[in-house]
């Protein structure tokens, strides 16, 4: 994709420096190991460099959709004072969840590309972080009979699929904490309006179909 | 956990000599109270709050191994 721009000689001391004392002080019983990757041309992901954990408390890592991983991972890049545009260079991983996530996150995008095609209504995902919404956005390039676009702000960012000549809906409007109250909204991953089907098995809850393991 | 907050913290802003985390003990829930120099206030919230978010992630989980609630307050 692009150059190189950071490797474990230029950054590998600051990263153990920093999760060595971090995951000592939290308690977390986890190793690490920071390595270089080579330029794979995966055009999905393409780090600089990977910090691999492994270890007993790899669970707690992962749970919750690997809120504590990506916790972790965005403190070590703001503590390296990474602009914002760098942040797919370094990437942390435990028992590859960020390939089966991208997989995952194909799947999902093409399962939502059928559904809208076959509706004719807009699909909306359940927010997502930039890169998760990048790899939306990939997977469906090829497809002339749906776009996608992103809607929202914050952490209420979500991927909108549409058929290819339909124009945006409006931006709902942002509330911080409406999914206990009211009537279902777009922010369980279904379209807009109508059209839920429920008879095919899987559920669709945007960017989540079932996964063979925990 | 108070270190856990100092450590990341002085690790985040330009002042860390101006870091500094008391602690409250509550009943439930223990309070982690967060000064930084107004400056650096910027860098411990992070854009859309992200860094703080992820700072109480850690901290709750960090939490759940203790059986202990910790919660971290950001002052200004």
């Amino acid at each position: 994709m692009t150059d190189r721009k950071y490797s474990v000689a230029s950054i590998g001391s600051r990263i153990d420096g920093f999760l060595r004392l971090t995951l000592q002080n939290a308690g977390f019983k986890a190793s690490y190991e920071i390595q270089d990757v080579a330029s794979s041309g995966d055009e999905f992901e393409t780090p600089d460099v990977v910090v691999k954990f492994a270890g007993p408390d790899v669970d707690l890592i992962l749970a919750n959709r690997a809120e504590l991983l990506l916790a972790l991972e965005h403190v070590t890049m703001e503590m390296l004072d990474m602009p914002s545009e760098d942040h797919s260079r370094i990437s942390f991983d435990a028992n590859d969840y960020r390939l089966l996530r991208i997989e995952e996150l194909r799947l999902s995008a093409l399962t939502a590309a059928e559904k809208v095609k076959r509706t004719g209504a807009p699909f909306r995902f359940n927010p997502m972080n930039s890169r998760e919404r990048r790899v939306i956005h990939l997977a469906l390039r090829g497809d002339t009979a749906v776009r996608s676009e992103s809607a929202g702000s914050g952490p209420q960012r979500q991927v909108v699929v549409y058929p290819a000549g339909m124009a945006s809906l409006p931006e709902l409007p942002y509330a911080p904490a409406p999914r206990h109250s009211g009537p279902p909204r777009g922010d369980r991953g279904g379209p807009p309006r109508g059209g839920r089907d429920r008879d095919r098995g899987g559920r669709d809850r945007g960017g989540r179909p079932p996964r063979p393991r925990p | 956990m108070k270190q856990l907050i100092e450590d990341i913290a002085k690790a985040l802003v330009d002042i860390p000599e101006e870091v500094v985390v008391k602690e409250v003990l509550g009943e439930q829930v223990t309070v982690l109270e967060l000064r930084v120099a107004a400056s650096d206030l910027g860098k411990v919230i992070g854009k859309q709050g992200r860094t703080a978010r992820s700072i109480r992630t850690i901290l709750g989980a960090a939490g759940m191994k203790l059986n202990r609630r910790f919660t971290l307050e950001i002052l200004e």
